[in-house]
């Protein structure tokens, strides 16, 4: 077997430019110029007619884009509106919704409560429209970090912590993934994270120790090969949407930080993305691909399908969030199915961290004229009894200090929710504004995994992707430029 | 007004009214006039986006919230290896439009031969023209996928070392675009050349057949030429479609994946403008789209008047 260190040295002797890689020409020809006829000239009218619609069909979409899809909700007072998204991360959370209103009501009969579901795919684009209108629900969600602070530098959010007491606060968990100028912005309530998942049959069949996963790079090597010996696939994951790329960013690259600040310092353009530190990663994803320890389908399957293989019993290991793991046990038997932490890579000082996330934060929109009664109910989400029926019906942990952790029987599960709210917890993906997410780190991940481009050429595409973005989205720069993010529990 | 009213203050009237309207017709700007609504029209709809589109694609924002202008969206557009990886799908799905001008051919020429039910054949060969295209790539989706159905139809028929990842190898994948393209334009390339083919005098045919000319030169001497100028027209609307109308293709299967390894600039203009927010750079390549477009069609226009010596503008 060809080991990662002569694979390593091998490879630093190849690096290639971009530009020599990537270059290609064009001859270019002379074209004489004659007079056209009218025959000629309508026909090329009516080429350039079809042309011109394409450029028509773009300045008729762009500008006022967003106003067009603005929502009819208005905020009105003494009724609460409430744009809510949890279903998707946790089945039965929109049931808890209408129990947790129904709850509120009894408490408060006066007040008028809606509840408007959101979809995944237009749950940034909805909440555009409304913060580019002014107007909209009471409260609303969006995805941690650089989706909620993208709404609170254009004004949209008000600050949740001038609405609900610091002692309240005090009791959640991974409130800094939404912290700025001081400020908190929106509100926790569940808590996920990225565990790799392992199929301890294969372990035993492959004569490794089902209870003693690898820890170090060298084992975790060592690991795959004895378990594509077996004739198992050692890694399955999908990465058609590029997911599969960015849990393996979330899980790698954040070992070679030492801080937050350090990433975006990179983003900010004060350190470039080709360091060693920011994308050295890829050389070790590149080397697993080479290897061919993931499975053949990666590049033709989306996150969602590639958890499947595992389920299935396909794969030896594989990523997977709680609800995931819940359902692989449930696919394979309890007894079957362990966790670990993705093995060490790196010395940073982030490599104890671990990859949790509050997923989706709750806040109170900056027109809403409840203000104070949406801190309230926000609040009421916090209380005992609702946490524990959130738990009973989702079976996801809470992002609450008061949470009763013994409510989750599964030592699997106990274990994970461990890892998520002791020590630090870090989802480096909520710290990429969201396009460079989607072109540098879905992309690059993408280019790994097809073999269609180098560990040097994914490096390189996030230093042009970040520099557009810097070039294009100036105020976002600055607003970037201004923010220090802190890790959770360090 | 009775007849004897009429005769009386008619021509009155009548000699009143006409050199108003004579001046009206005579006047210089009159025809400008009844020009006014259609190039106003035109204005609108094609002329203002023209420039709107120009204008923005020289847009730069500025720092201190306001906009600059500049050439900054070009330089980064052709320094973007997306971009130029955009550049070069586009050039080899070109590729499909011989291939699919030859099949289109091959199959009006066997259905215009009215073979055994062709009528149920010509259906079945246009069917796929008229579903939407991410109904296609959806479909396509579930066939071309590693575990879809044509590699598990292969492996069933033991032919298990031809399953390929169809959609998810970079070598692969525009290929597998490409077929896709071709199903669906198929059927229209095959009913507009039987449309033609149908309507070619008989006795031009039945001439040839008694010169002693075989199947294949009746078709090759006869029945092509006569179709030249519909032939011509199917490969400038398929040229025009392989720069500007495949990114429902490419977005309902591979989202320009994996990588860039199908990133078209219809694509790529779409992710700038709307999912990158940088309306600049997805304007100025629309701009170099719609010029090389139009230097294709001009290109194209010159070719077929140097071929038939200046006639065929008339």
């Amino acid at each position: 077997m060809e080991s990662w260190e002569s694979w390593k040295r091998v490879r630093e002797m190849e690096v290639v430019p971009l530009s020599n890689v990537r270059r290609t020409e064009s001859p270019e020809r002379g074209l004489g110029v004659r007079g056209l006829s009218r025959r000629e000239f309508l026909r090329l009218a009516g080429v350039g007619a079809g042309a011109a619609a394409f450029p028509g069909l773009l300045a008729g979409c762009g500008g006022d884009q967003q106003q067009g899809n603005a929502p009819k909700t208005k905020s009105v007072e003494g009724k609460l509106t409430f744009w809510y998204w949890g279903e998707s991360d946790a089945p039965g959370a929109n049931q808890w919704m209408n129990e947790t209103v129904k709850a509120y009501k009894e408490k408060k009969p006066d007040l008028e409560i809606t509840v408007v579901p959101q979809s995944t795919a237009t749950l940034i684009s909805s909440f555009q429209a409304a913060a580019s209108a002014g107007q909209g629900p009471d409260i609303a969600s969006q995805w941690a970090t650089g989706p909620v602070l993208a709404q609170v530098w254009q004004d949209a959010i008000a600050p949740i912590s001038d609405y609900v007491p610091q002692e309240e606060i005090d009791q959640w968990l991974n409130t800094n993934e939404n912290v700025y100028n001081g400020k908190l912005w929106a509100m926790p309530y569940y808590i996920i994270g990225i565990a790799t998942a392992y199929n301890k049959e294969h372990y035993d069949k492959a004569g490794l120790h089902p209870e003693n996963p690898p820890q170090t790079w060298d084992d975790f090597l060592a690991t795959c090969e004895e378990l594509k010996k077996s004739g198992v696939t050692p890694f399955s994951i999908g990465n058609q949407d590029g997911y599969g790329g960015a849990w393996h960013f979330s899980n790698m690259e954040l070992q070679y930080l030492n801080s937050l600040q350090e990433w975006v310092n990179a983003m900010i353009g004060r350190a470039p993305f080709t360091e060693e530190r920011y994308t050295g990663w890829y050389e070790r994803l590149n080397f697993l691909v080479q290897k061919n320890y993931y499975n053949e389908s990666v590049n033709s399957l989306t996150l969602d399908r590639g958890h499947a293989i595992f389920s299935r019993g396909e794969s030896a290991m594989s990523f997977g969030t709680d609800g995931i793991v819940r359902q692989w046990q449930q696919d394979l038997g309890q007894d079957v199915v362990g966790i670990m932490k993705y093995p060490k890579v790196a010395e940073g000082n982030l490599a104890k961290a671990f990859n949790a996330t509050q997923s989706i934060s709750y806040f109170i929109t900056s027109w809403s004229k409840n203000k104070e009664e949406a801190g309230a109910f926000l609040q009421f989400m916090h209380t005992p009894e609702r946490m524990q029926r959130w738990y009973e019906l989702t079976g996801v942990g809470l992002a609450d200090k008061r949470f009763d952790a013994s409510l989750i029987k599964d030592p699997v599960l106990r274990e994970l929710y461990e890892w998520e709210t002791t020590g630090s917890q870090v989802w480096l993906e909520n710290y990429n504004p969201p396009q460079i997410d989607s072109e540098a780190n879905l992309k690059a991940g993408q280019l790994i995994f097809s073999g269609s481009g180098t560990p040097q050429e994914a490096a390189q595409l996030w230093q042009s992707v970040a520099q557009r973005w810097r070039t294009q989205s100036p105020d976002d720069l600055k607003n970037w430029q201004s923010w220090h993010p802190e890790v959770s529990g360090a | 007004m009775t007849p004897a009213s009429t005769s009386e203050k008619g021509p009155a009237v009548r000699r009143r009214e006409r050199p108003k309207r004579s001046r009206l017709r005579n006047a210089p700007w009159t025809p400008y006039l009844y020009l006014l609504p259609a190039a106003a029209f035109i204005a609108l709809v094609f002329i203002y986006p023209l420039i709107e589109v120009v204008r923005t694609s020289l847009q730069v924002p500025a720092a201190t919230g306001g906009t600059s202008f500049g050439f900054t969206n070009y330089e980064f557009m052709l320094t973007d290896p997306a971009f130029r990886q955009a550049v070069l799908h586009n050039l080899i799905l070109l590729l499909s439009v011989p291939i699919m001008t030859v099949l289109a051919l091959l199959f009006s020429l066997l259905l215009w031969e009215q073979m055994r039910g062709w009528k149920w054949y010509r259906a079945f060969i246009f069917t796929p023209y008229i579903l939407a295209i991410p109904v296609v790539g959806l479909t396509f989706i579930y066939l071309y996928s590693a575990d879809g159905i044509v590699n598990t139809a292969l492996e069933a028929l033991g032919l298990g070392f031809l399953t390929r990842d169809w959609l998810g190898d970079p070598r692969l994948v525009l290929p597998s675009i490409m077929s896709v393209i071709i199903y669906r334009e198929l059927g229209f390339g095959t009913i507009l050349f039987l449309a033609r083919m149908m309507s070619i005098p008989t006795e031009l045919l039945d001439a040839a057949k008694t010169e002693g000319a075989n199947w294949f030169q009746v078709h090759r001497y006869v029945t092509i030429p006569q179709m030249r100028s519909v032939i011509e027209f199917f490969v400038v609307v398929e040229v025009i479609t392989m720069f500007s109308w495949v990114f429902a293709y490419v977005y309902t299967m591979t989202k320009g994946g994996p990588g860039f390894s199908s990133m078209i600039l219809e694509f790529y203009i779409w992710q700038n403008a709307f999912e990158f927010q940088s309306p600049g750079i997805a304007s100025a390549v629309a701009v170099v789209l719609m010029v090389a477009i139009s230097g294709l069609i001009f290109l194209q226009v010159r070719v077929r008047r140097d071929e038939s010596g200046g006639d065929a503008e008339h």
